[in-house]
């Protein structure tokens, strides 16, 4: 047996944030060839590019999960620079130590949130693309809720947009709007005005 | 400990072999190669041991040496094996060996010894086939096992003698995991040499003893006094070649009695778990194996952890990842059975003695689905 540290084997034994999020903002697999384990990691992240839920699933030894567990747990509540600053030996200290040998476990859990990110900034851009494509050429307003005059982009997420429209926008502009939108990326954004 | 399930790890010792032994932890610690009779009546004593292991493996006492323990009996076999005729050097072991023989083996590559390994198929025997077409006019010496410590699968040596001594060529087996699960003749099985350690048939740590077969010109294994008819100095280990002596007695005398008992509660503990923990599979189930070993693979689940919660209820089984013991890569011997690396690192070995009760299978199947069903919940691949 591995000298397992209390805390260690308490993340171990009762994960925190275990499972998978129904409509992750960043999602993550990653898996380690050598030693076989493998991860996944889904973060929810609001407006301000705060970590408001993050969930995982593990196929590891009880380093991996506590290490995983025990991550979900320092990076929930930061902004992603603050969680992508957030280090292996941070991990390791916040468990109370693990043994030399079994560092090698809790590098996935790091690996696994750079992922996530990535996978978050990556949905976004996709997002930031159709828009500002769909602001550039008006031409699917066939309709013209628009009037003509595309909307500011004040904030791009994944999941919702914020726009600020230089009048008041009709019920119909923003439905619209978001059809569109959602039609390109090919999953459901929301859209907002800013007011 | 509630169970104990690591019996191909280490058994524990009879009650009957510590009380043989027992004189000569205390008053008989006379040296067997004195001249005065209090050393000389204790060389007897080595010699019944000689003899009993002797007639474990259907043997003459004088093809025993005693060693340190398995170890030793195969760096011995395997080093004075292809140094015996220069112009035969070449090694050739299977890829799924015991490390003792299979980093021996590596070792003496790394020095310039011609070393093949053998493959294996997928039901873990050699591939006989494969093992005909390395044999080399150097090769010197063969080394397959009798039984494979992590999948229980018996090889069949009598075969892989037909092949081999045609050629001229020496066979040793490791036979570390047989006594007291199956039978052992090293006529029958035509192996020049056969490697065995006591510790895991209920006898004591650190004694072993290798056969070599009468007109083998191997070395002296090591060097210095005249013991062991100068094959391998060293003062004897009189209490542990004792206790081996009485440990192989029980052996042969029991396998006929307790192989079947073995088999039924290694079949319970299998079927067991095939029935309560979904994704499940034992490998090599259909191949000839000892009958108290079984590994079994749990889908999506690493067996590290599955260890780690088992040794909190007292459990002790043992696993072929790579995490448990700090190895960068997960089992030699499934990965060679062609199983990949992540679902090798869901194997669990249990295996059983014949002091392994009931209660014990009744404790680990009790506690067992639950811990799959729990880990199984947070893995991405269940």
């Amino acid at each position: 047996m591995w000298n397992y540290s209390k805390k260690l084997m308490e993340h171990f034994m009762n994960p925190r944030n275990s499972g998978q999020l129904p409509n992750p903002d960043g999602r993550s697999e990653v898996g380690s060839p050598q030693c076989g384990d493998a991860m996944t990691l889904d973060i929810e992240v609001d407006d301000d590019d705060r970590i408001t839920d993050v969930r995982f699933m593990t196929f590891g030894c009880a380093g991996a999960i506590a290490s995983a567990s025990a991550l979900t747990e320092i990076v929930k509540g930061k902004t992603l620079d603050e969680a992508l600053s957030v280090t292996n030996e941070m991990v390791v200290e916040y468990l109370g130590g693990m043994p030399e040998e079994k560092f090698h476990c809790s590098v996935m859990g790091h690996e696994a949130l750079e992922g996530a990110v990535r996978d978050f900034k990556r949905k976004r851009n996709t997002v930031r693309k159709h828009l500002e494509a769909m602001f550039r050429d008006l031409s699917w307003d066939s309709a013209g809720v628009l009037g003509g005059t595309p909307p500011g982009i004040a904030h791009v997420h994944p999941s919702r947009v914020l726009l600020e429209f230089p009048g008041d926008p009709g019920e119909g502009a923003v439905e619209a709007v978001s059809r569109e939108l959602s039609g390109r990326v090919g999953r459901t954004v929301e859209v907002k005005v800013k007011r | 400990m509630k169970a104990y399930l690591d019996n191909n790890a280490t058994t524990m010792i009879a009650p009957e072999v510590l009380e043989e032994m027992m004189p000569f932890l205390t008053h008989r610690y006379g040296n067997p190669s004195s001249f005065h009779s209090f050393g000389g009546e204790v060389m007897k004593e080595v010699e019944k041991a000689r003899s009993r292991v002797a007639r474990l493996i259907g043997a003459e006492p004088e093809e025993v040496f005693f060693t340190s323990g398995g170890t030793e009996s195969d760096n011995t076999a395997l080093r004075g094996g292809c140094s015996i005729n220069p112009l035969r050097s070449g090694l050739l072991v299977s890829m799924v060996e015991h490390p003792a023989v299979l980093n021996t083996a590596k070792k003496m590559m790394r020095d310039g010894t011609p070393v093949g390994f053998v493959p294996v198929g997928g039901d873990g025997l050699p591939d006989m086939a494969a093992l005909a077409e390395m044999l080399v006019p150097e090769t010197g010496l063969v080394s397959i096992m009798t039984a494979n410590n992590e999948t229980g699968t018996k090889f069949p040596l009598a075969e892989v003698a037909e092949i081999v001594h045609p050629s001229g060529v020496l066979l040793h087996t490791d036979a570390v995991q047989a006594p007291g699960k199956m039978e052992l003749d090293v006529k029958a099985m035509n192996v020049d040499m056969l490697s065995l350690s006591a510790h895991k048939f209920h006898g004591p740590k650190g004694v072993g003893i290798l056969y070599v077969r009468r007109g083998v010109d191997l070395p002296p294994f090591i060097v210095g006094g005249h013991q062991e008819s100068g094959m391998r100095a060293g003062t004897y280990n009189v209490p542990g070649i004792v206790g081996m002596g009485k440990a192989a007695e029980m052996a042969l005398e029991e396998l006929s009695a307790v192989a079947g008992n073995m088999k039924a509660a290694r079949d319970r503990l299998e079927e067991g778990i095939l029935e309560s923990c979904p994704g499940a599979s034992v490998v090599a189930r259909d191949s000839d194996r000892l009958p108290n070993t079984c590994t079994v693979l749990f889908k999506g689940v690493e067996s590290e952890a599955v260890m780690t919660i088992l040794d909190m209820e007292g459990i002790c089984v043992s696993s072929g990842s790579a995490c448990s013991t700090g190895e960068i890569a997960p089992s030699h011997v499934l990965t060679a059975m062609g199983i990949d690396p992540m679902t090798a690192n869901t194997a669990i070995r249990f295996s059983l003695s014949r002091y392994t009760s009931g209660e014990e299978i009744d404790v680990l199947l009790d506690i067992l689905p639950g811990i799959i069903e729990k880990l199984r919940r947070i893995s991405p691949y269940a």
